[in-house]
């Protein structure tokens, strides 16, 4: 099956620092890749290329096969990539409906389409089973972490989105919660979608992920299937860059 | 020699088959239900009239079509008419609830089980006199078709006797009979294993849908288990089957309730985790010598690192004095917890069969226990991550070894395991990485509970419709 996001040999530079460095990334539909590694390996940015926020200096960029040029976020969120950033980026004095529309609100003529719109969101927390938010009229500073965390999710695959990002879902999150957003972000992937997680806790990450893509320094060290790894050997990928015959020798990928 | 089945038989199998369609996928279409049971439409406009006659389905307008010509009926069970009594057994809690055709738990109610020694009088009592609140509630039109009961225990398939219990104190209790006679309400009380029927709920309405070979994993004090081969549930020759708690998985290793020592469920449940967490201390005493009862144990992967999961926290002070404090206090964050901040008498254990402070006083048992040790790991104590990370290591184990014998498309992780799992799964990961086949892993999926804490209870409701949806039209003509 056709990856749904593939980039290859993927190059990126701010100034005179090159923070990736021939990145590659495989990204499939109904499946969770985790992406892993140490604080400023590159993660971030990786993400801010796909979701084009940053343009890429080299490399091809392909989604379902065909190579795509991403040139803002728009253009990301046109193919069905969404981006669900660590602040969340949620207005408090709105509800979650008017969050969950923000800045794409149906219109009926020169209204808004009030009914549509909260059909749409309670139709989508529905499909991902959310049962903790009381009234989808509530406003989002009243939601407990989780709950806003879930709203952002939602927010993310109301658009018929293909691929979702989600950057530390679980960072300042309670057990219960997080147990809760983990198995959100599980049933997203069964449902269909790629999913891409990025994570520091390796809990999670395995609890959920079905490959781990490690970067380490700006290269991607590798691209491993979970069920293939142990816990010690991610760990060695993400602090070293390999582990044993996995990762990257004298500094290119094995 | 037969020669095939009747025309009456092939009915009522039929009759069975749409019923147990809208049971489990809920309101469908005449036109749906043509497709999926491959039937001739005036087959399931004769069979759904019979339903409908007998009062287990309805006929209606769907609400809204987008598209043209007349729109196809639908037929939707009767939730509200006819229902079952499902009850569920559990070491800390009973849970009764009346659960209508289609799976809708219409009512529920729900008591703390103390622990001590088992009294056949202190389960069924409560039980019973819930299903009688819930009879009275009625309204006079409503059927009962069937009664049903989850038990933490062995249940012979026979005679319905639990055979064993370890953890519940129980053995040889004839607890379906009792319950039928304190009901009496003319039906029997079927009863099965807690974790079997959890298994059956989870592939039924649960995570497991569609998923042909699954094994759900059901932790309580002590681990269940139930395997599906082929869409059915493995009993064995007597219905025992299953049992997975008590696979040897470290040979001479911690005693368990079942007399053996290194039982899965000795290496994983909730004592095993609370013990090595050094919160196991209100009602049995410490280890004699202070040692770790495990310390023999082999652990091939001796470069893992410590059991700080938590890469992030890599970095933080491993404060021995920390860690041995938070052993003994709870966690800031559950300092409200009702109970939680008087003192744990320290090192009494009181004499057996007194109850333990389940919900008095002194240190948290059950499910709030094994959550508090996850949280206390999440939060970086360094002793509830090393009782974690050991716990994640045999249940791994255990995992590996079920992979191996069933090669299961899904192993569901319920009860108190959904959090051991997610707060442990780097190492059952590992684990299963190493010790599990690779063609046997490779396509393996690994899931939490979708049905949470009503997985067994969803499990004897399904259960107790087994008989109507065998053979509709016979049990409602003797119900009503």
């Amino acid at each position: 099956m056709t990856p749904v996001l593939e980039l290859r040999g993927i190059d990126k530079s701010f100034g005179p620092v090159q923070v990736l460095h021939d990145v590659a990334l495989t990204v499939r539909a109904g499946e969770v890749t985790a992406l892993v590694g140490d604080n400023g390996a590159g993660k971030s940015t990786l993400v801010k290329c796909v979701g084009g926020i940053h343009p890429i200096d080299s490399g091809e960029y392909l989604f379902e096969g065909k190579p795509v040029h991403v040139h803002s976020p728009r253009e990301a969120a046109a193919l069905g990539i969404e981006i669900v950033y660590q602040d969340l980026a949620l207005c408090d004095n709105l509800d979650i409906v008017q969050n969950m529309f923000l800045g794409r609100e149906n219109k009926r003529g020169l209204v808004l389409d009030e009914d549509t719109m909260e059909e749409m969101a309670a139709r989508t927390l529905a499909s991902l089973s959310v049962k903790t938010v009381k009234s989808i009229r509530q406003h989002v500073s009243s939601l407990s972490g989780g709950q806003r965390q879930t709203v952002a999710i939602a927010k993310a695959v109301l658009w018929n989105s293909k691929v979702v990002i989600l950057d530390e879902p679980t960072a300042a999150l309670g057990v219960a919660q997080t147990a809760q957003v983990l198995e959100l972000v599980r049933r997203l992937a069964d449902q269909g979608l790629a999913v891409v997680l990025i994570s520091h806790n390796m809990n999670d990450v395995f609890a959920v992920s079905d490959r781990i893509a490690a970067l380490y320094l700006g290269r991607m060290a590798a691209q491993v299937k979970t069920s293939d790894v142990t816990h010690s050997q991610v760990v060695e990928l993400i602090t070293s860059g390999r582990s044993g015959d996995l990762g990257l020798t004298n500094g290119v990928p094995a | 020699m037969r020669a095939g089945p009747s025309q009456e038989e092939i009915r009522r199998h039929n009759l069975g088959a749409l019923l147990r369609h809208v049971h489990l996928s809920g309101p469908t279409s005449r036109a749906e239900l043509t497709n999926r049971m491959g039937l001739n439409r005036s087959t399931i406009m004769a069979l759904t009239a019979d339903l409908t006659a007998a009062g287990l389905v309805r006929e209606e307008l769907p609400r809204e079509t987008r598209r043209a010509g007349r729109p196809s009926l639908v037929v939707r069970p009767e939730s509200a008419r006819v229902y079952v009594f499902a009850f569920d057994v559990g070491v800390d809690r009973l849970v009764a609830a009346r659960v209508g055709l289609g799976g809708t738990i219409l009512d529920r109610r729900e008591t703390v089980r103390r622990r001590g020694p088992f009294s056949l009088d202190d389960v069924v009592g409560p039980l019973a006199a819930f299903a009688r609140q819930m009879h009275r509630k009625t309204r006079p039109d409503t059927v009962c078709v069937g009664i049903a009961a989850a038990f933490s225990g062995g249940v012979d398939r026979g005679d319905g006797v639990v055979r064993f219990g370890p953890n519940m104190g129980s053995v040889d209790v004839p607890f379906g009979e009792e319950l039928a006679r304190r009901l009496g309400l003319g039906l029997p009380v079927s009863v099965g294993n807690d974790a079997n029927l959890g298994a059956l709920a989870e592939h039924t309405r649960g995570v497991g849908v569609g998923c042909r070979d699954l094994i759900y994993l059901h932790g309580d004090v002590g681990i269940g288990g139930g395997v599906i081969v082929n869409g059915a549930l493995l009993g064995g020759h007597r219905g025992f089957g299953g049992e997975v708690g008590h696979m040897v998985v470290n040979p001479g290793g911690r005693p368990c309730g079942c007399g053996s020592l290194g039982c899965l469920e000795a290496e994983v449940g909730e004592r095993a985790l609370l013990e090595a967490a050094g919160r196991f201390g209100a009602f049995a005493p410490q280890p004699r010598d202070g040692s770790q009862p495990w310390a023999g144990a082999a652990f091939r992967d001796d470069e893992r690192s410590g059991g700080d999961a938590r890469l992030a926290d890599g970095g933080r002070p491993a404060d021995p004095a920390d860690g041995a404090r938070s052993g003994e206090t709870a966690p800031p964050g559950d300092a409200a917890r009702p109970g939680d901040g008087s003192p744990v008498p320290a090192g009494s254990s009181p004499p057996a069969g007194s109850p333990p402070p389940a919900d008095s006083g002194g240190a948290l048992v059950g499910r709030d226990a094994v959550r508090a040790v996850v949280d206390a790991a999440d939060r970086g104590d360094i002793v509830a991550q090393a009782a974690l990370s050991r716990v994640g290591d045999w249940l791994g184990l255990g995992v590996a070894n079920l992979v191996n014998i069933f090669n299961p498309e899904m192993v569901v992780f319920g009860g108190m395991l959904r959090e051991v799992y997610l707060g442990a799964a780097a190492q059952v990961r590992s684990r299963l990485a190493t010790d599990a086949l690779s063609p046997a892993r490779e396509h393996l999926r690994l899931r939490t509970s979708a049905l949470g804490d009503d997985a067994t209870l969803v499990g004897a409701a399904e259960l107790a419709f087994t008989k109507v949806l065998a053979d509709p039209l016979e049990v409602l003509a003797r119900g009503s």
